[in-house]
């Protein structure tokens, strides 16, 4: 649990409190960059840039509450950069052959725990039509379980936005499921 | 439809219930302690400067923009300023002029019209006539001084109706011979 008293302590320097909050805040950056991304090395790329602008703007953290949603909106804005900057590379596409090995992976594994190769793999095919705004809103919405309110303060966008984007990404990745799985 | 959310819900679950791990933290730790103990005080100040200004652009290539749209702004009201103060010490270096009277406080006709004199020079192409204030001053004190002299000299020949006598013939020469 992050509490404000951590955040004071790395605030005056101390490395040794930083790498416990690292510890704690660097698996729920990786869930959203490797959710937003499908990519496990620039994922890891964005933990690291999030944790060092974290470093450098702490003292604007005024209590622990916000420590999170501050968090999440860091992660977010680094995705777009990264997403920005690797949108030249050509575009992934899914053949019959991917698909079916999706298929079987989502068959097989009825309630649980894929590697992150695999994650990587069903995301980067389900929302690669996806705008960036729509992957965020969808990854934060129906992947990380939050509210609407939450996500419009984390991607500054008006909840009628959010909704927006929410149900074209919805409806995208669910035409996907019902053509291919 | 329903067979759709279905397969839909499921996926989700999935995706859901699998929570990315991340292996080797302790690496990333190391990483991150590296970059911050490298990075440079004034550029990490410099950055906290630009962040303070612009934290509130959330999209990447604005706040780029807008970075980029003040420091040229910046930088034209730099160069204007410089224009400006060269010009204002250039121009408080003029003698203002306004009709044929200045607006210096000196009353002596003789420094009047030399300070014309130094108005006319001064429309003289740069390179023909060059005259420091300092070389200014001195002329206008040796006229002075010789305007003294001069006095001195006519109240001299008003003394002597000789002197004066022979003057006068001596200029009806002169003008004679002009003539």
């Amino acid at each position: 649990m992050i509490d404000l008293e951590l955040i004071e302590q790395c605030r005056g320097g101390n490395f040794t409190n930083f790498r416990k909050l690292v510890e704690l805040t660097s698996p729920f950056v990786f869930s959203v960059a490797l959710r937003m991304l499908g990519n496990e090395d620039q994922a890891r790329d964005v933990v690291q840039e999030t944790l060092v602008t974290i470093w450098q703007k702490l003292e604007k953290i005024k209590t622990a509450e916000v420590y999170k949603t501050w968090i999440y909106r860091i992660v977010v804005n680094k995705c777009y950069d990264n997403m920005r900057r690797v949108k030249r590379n050509p575009e992934f596409n899914a053949n019959e052959a991917t698909w079916t090995m999706i298929s079987n992976t989502v068959s097989q594994v009825p309630s649980a725990e894929l590697e992150n190769r695999e994650i990587s793999e069903i995301i980067t095919v389900l929302t690669q039509k996806l705008s960036s705004k729509q992957k965020a809103v969808f990854v934060l919405s129906d992947l990380e379980g939050m509210t609407n309110d939450e996500i419009s303060e984390i991607t500054g966008l008006s909840k009628t936005a959010v909704k927006a984007n929410l149900y074209h990404a919805r409806k995208s990745i669910s035409e996907k499921v019902e053509k291919y799985l | 439809m329903n067979q759709e959310n279905e397969k839909y819900n499921k996926v989700i679950n999935i995706l859901k219930n699998s929570k990315p791990r991340l292996e080797s933290t302790e690496d990333i730790q190391n990483e991150v302690i590296k970059r911050i103990t490298s990075i440079h005080p004034f550029v990490s100040a410099f950055t906290g400067f630009l962040d303070f200004l612009f934290s509130w652009v959330y999209i990447g290539w604005v706040r780029r923009s807008l970075i980029a749209a003040s420091v040229a702004l910046v930088a034209i009201f730099v160069y204007q300023q410089g224009v400006i103060l060269k010009r204002i010490d250039f121009l408080s270096r003029q003698t203002i002029v306004i009709g044929k009277e200045n607006i210096s406080d000196q009353t002596d006709q003789v420094e009047k019209i030399l300070m014309n004199y130094k108005n006319e020079v001064r429309k003289l192409p740069l390179r023909t006539v060059t005259i420091s204030e300092k070389q200014m001053n001195e002329l206008i004190e040796s006229v002075n001084e010789l305007q003294l002299k001069y006095k001195d000299l006519e109240k001299l020949i008003e003394d002597d109706p000789e002197i004066k006598k022979l003057i006068e013939k001596k200029l009806n020469e002169i003008n004679r011979t002009k003539i």
